[in-house]
Formats: C-alpha cells, sequence, structure tokens
C-alpha cells in the first residue's frame, strides 16, 4: 500500500522519455509539418537499435521491391518521413518498455509488443473514423507507460495477491486502492510531465475509463485499441482481463465484433516478427 | 546519445534456463515425443489452449488459437489456421497422429477462454471460444478430460510429455489440471 503522495514521488525517479522521441512525437503529431529530414536521419544514425530496424523495414516485403538498401541513408529515401518516425519512436518506446510490467507478472518484451499491437489497432480505427492517424499510434503506443509507476512502488507479489482476490471489479480499482491512483493516471502525469500534446495526455488517461460526456474521439480509438490487443493474447499480466470494454465506445465508433475480430487477427499478424512487425496493409474495416 | 536496448522481443521465445521448454506462440500450434520436454503456452486471455496426449506413446501437442471462425479472415485463415480453433483443432489432431499417438488414447485438455469484463454480449470473444472448442470436439466425437476456462484472469498452461502432468499458472498460483 501507498500514499497518493509516495505514489507521485515515484514519477521522479522514473527515466525521462528520450528528448528524440519528444521531436518524434512532435513532428507526428505535427502531422509531418516540421519534420526534417535530416534530423531524422541523424536520430536514426545515433540509435543502434533504431538503425537495426530501419534497414530491417526497409529491406521487408513491403518496402522490397527495389533490391536491398545500401545503408541508413537509402532507407530513409525509401521509408519516408512518417514511417521513419513512427520506427524510431516505436523502438525507443519499447526501450522504456521492455521491462516493465514485472509487477504484473508480465515477462520481459511484453508490454512492448502490447504497446506496439494497441498502436497498430488504434492507427486502423483511426483510419476508419477519420481521426488522426499519427496522433492514435503515438496515444496508443504509449498508452500503459504508467505501468512503469506501477512497477517502482508495487512490492514483489503485491498485484498478484490483488488479483487473486479480486471481486470482478475493474483493475483500475485496485490499483487506486492500493497506490492512490492507477497506471491510466500515472500514465498521464507522465505525459503531463514530457509536455506531450493534450490530447494524448487525456487518452492515456482515459484509455480504460474513456468519458462520455463529451466524449473523446481520440480516447475512444485507445480504449478499442487496448482491447483489441488484449483479444490478441497481448499484454495480459495478473490484471488479465479485468477491464471492460465501454458500450458507449463501441457504438460511437461504430465497431462491429467482425470488424474487431478482423483487427486482432490483423495485429497479431503485425506484431510476430516473422511478418514485418508494424506494417499492415491500409484498408478499411468494413 | 540515446542508447536503447534492442527491438521487442516476442515474449514467447524460450528464455535462458527453459532449454527444456518448447514454446507454443498465440496462434501456434507445437507436436513433440520427447519426454525430456514441456510444451507451455504464456498468457491465455480469452484464447485457448489445447492439449493432446497419449500416454502410452508420450506424444503430445497443444494449440493456442485465440479467435473462434476462420470465416473472418480468409486470407489470415490461409496464412495461418492456427488462429482460429474451428481450423486449428483438426490440425493438432492430425500431427499429433502423425508423430504417433492413437486418437482412441488421446486425453484432451484445454485452459482459457477468459472474457473482458462487463460485456454485454457483444463480443464474447472467450465465451464463443469455448463454444467452437466444445463443437470440434463434438464432431471429432472425443470428450474433454479436464478444462480450466473462462472467468478474467490470464492463464500459463504447460503440458508435461514424460507423463502427460498438465499445470496451470495463474496469478501466482499453480494448478495441476490433469491427472486431477
Amino acid at each position: 500500500m501507498a500514499s497518493l503522495n509516495e505514489t507521485i514521488a515515484t514519477l521522479d525517479r522514473l527515466p525521462a522519455l528520450p528528448a528524440t522521441s519528444m521531436r518524434l512525437i512532435a513532428m507526428l503529431a505535427g502531422g509531418g509539418r516540421d519534420a526534417d529530414l535530416r534530423e531524422i536521419e541523424s536520430i536514426i544514425n545515433h540509435d543502434e537499435a533504431v538503425a537495426a530496424t530501419v534497414l530491417r523495414r526497409a529491406n521487408s516485403a513491403a518496402f522490397g521491391m527495389r533490391g536491398r538498401v545500401a545503408g541508413v541513408a537509402d532507407a530513409v529515401r525509401r521509408l519516408g518521413t512518417r514511417e521513419l518516425c513512427r520506427i524510431a519512436l516505436e523502438t525507443q518506446t519499447s526501450g522504456m518498455l521492455a521491462n516493465a510490467g514485472r509487477s504484473y507478472g508480465l515477462r520481459r518484451g511484453a508490454l512492448s509488443q502490447s504497446a506496439l499491437g494497441g498502436a497498430i489497432a488504434a492507427d486502423e480505427l483511426a483510419q476508419f473514423n477519420n481521426q488522426n492517424r499519427e496522433v492514435a499510434f503515438v496515444a496508443a503506443l504509449l498508452r500503459d507507460i504508467g505501468k512503469l509507476a506501477i512497477d517502482a512502488i508495487a512490492g514483489p507479489d503485491a498485484l498478484e495477491k490483488i488479483a487473486a482476490a479480486a471481486d470482478a471489479r475493474p483493475f483500475l480499482a485496485y490499483e487506486r486502492e492500493a497506490f492512490g491512483a492507477d497506471h491510466a493516471q500515472l500514465g498521464a502525469l507522465l505525459c503531463e510531465r514530457w509536455n506531450l500534446p493534450d490530447d494524448i495526455v487525456r487518452a492515456v488517461r482515459g484509455h480504460h475509463e474513456p468519458p462520455s460526456n463529451p466524449p473523446e474521439p481520440l480516447t475512444d480509438i485507445v480504449h478499442a485499441a487496448d482491447c483489441v490487443a488484449r483479444w490478441a493474447g497481448l499484454g495480459l499480466g495478473c490484471d488479465g482481463l479485468m477491464y471492460p470494454f465501454d458500450a458507449g465506445t463501441r457504438e460511437r465508433l461504430g465497431v462491429t465484433r467482425d470488424d474487431l475480430e478482423s483487427l486482432v487477427a490483423d495485429v497479431l499478424a503485425a506484431t510476430t516478427p516473422e511478418e514485418n512487425p508494424g506494417v499492415i496493409p491500409h484498408r478499411r474495416t468494413a | 546519445m540515446s542508447r536503447t536496448p534492442s527491438i521487442p522481443i516476442r515474449p514467447e521465445a524460450a528464455r535462458a534456463g527453459e532449454a527444456d521448454k518448447i514454446v507454443v506462440g498465440v496462434a501456434d500450434l507445437q507436436v513433440a515425443r520427447d519426454p525430456s520436454k514441456s510444451i507451455i503456452t504464456y498468457a491465455l486471455g480469452s484464447c485457448i489452449g489445447v492439449t493432446l496426449y497419449d500416454p502410452v506413446a508420450k506424444v503430445g501437442g497443444m494449440l493456442h488459437f485465440m479467435l473462434p471462425e476462420s470465416n473472418v479472415s480468409a486470407e489470415k485463415a490461409a496464412a495461418n489456421p492456427a488462429m482460429f480453433g474451428d481450423l486449428g483443432m483438426p490440425i493438432l489432431f492430425d500431427k499429433v497422429i502423425a508423430a504417433g499417438a492413437k486418437r482412441e488414447r488421446l486425453i484432451v485438455c484445454a485452459a482459457g477462454g477468459a472474457e473482458v469484463l462487463a460485456d454485454d454480449g457483444h463480443f464474447r470473444i472467450g465465451s464463443r471460444n469455448r463454444t467452437v472448442l466444445r463443437k470440434i470436439l463434438w464432431k471429432l466425437n472425443i470428450l474433454l478430460a479436464a478444462d480450466d476456462t473462462g472467468g478474467q484472469h490470464s492463464r500459463t498452461l504447460t503440458l508435461r510429455l514424460a507423463d502427460g502432468n498438465i499445470a496451470i499458472r495463474s496469478q501466482g498460483k499453480d494448478t495441476t489440471l490433469w491427472p486431477r
């Protein structure tokens, strides 16, 4: 058990979002208006993991019609700014989240994979609902960042014990009882500290409890994307499926069961390394 | 200069110290005849894990399917039939029998099929997965020996090939599903 003040104090001990990630988010959220290819190339060149992903993606089936790429500069020319920003941000976020979720019983890499799966789902849902796809991608990618704070404050087995005694209330309620705040609120506080756009902060805060009055389209998308990722088996710790799917969100997004199941299949295919993580055919769900 | 760890690692991949485990990913199936090993799948939520085991031949198999019916996407079904219960289960039976198991000796167990909280009946992927499990077993005329399904929690399922023991780990607790 921890008080809200103790929990909020742990936020100071968490690693900051890298400055380059903040720039990438600004470029994506701005629709690429202030994206500078040379700046993106410099970010890629300074981060081995990002460079490796960029090269692999440029050589993947989706872009591989014109022979293998010669190097990072060639890959940068092929992929375009939007794709490059996404790859770089995805990779940096994966780095932050790789070991996160331990207190939920998640294995290494599970939360990174769930972040990416949700981001892919949010992209498709945003496309279907004529919302900004890049902002939806970023918000879903960061939605569980507050689990870093829970990891920092929860003792070993604390969440497993809570989950074992749970009586069918949403898991956020137990987090609030134990720590004074839940992972969605803590994630939103982190995003605020990093000066991320307000709609992203709100989507992270509401990703399990989307507001209805007034509704927030981006939050609805991230909420549905989170459910899709769970159905695809991603990021399931001791909290399991103890999060409701909001009926209002379902109506506002106009998604059917078949739409979502098809999305679950897309997310699984796109987060399985053999099949190009992050690359999906662009199509409207019917 | 930022240095981030390398790109996401597939959580299902076997880890150091897990050389005796054959890992079944989401929408995946594995069959083996090696008494020194166990077959394991992590974090079954609404997905269902099905195990088959022949105690005489010591052949076992496990499927981790994600969605009940393949008609949702013909393209995905062709690429990966193990994603769907209706296609994956017959394949699991065929593969286990091809590996030397006898159909009449098979012990069939299942776990998973959890549901998101307060699903008002619109999606119910977990319970529809449970239904397809029973429907296919009915068609194959095979009884389920034991199952641990439903609820809201995730489960890790292990089949020990030496003796067919089936263990479930959920919310920090280990239980034996088979033998009962």
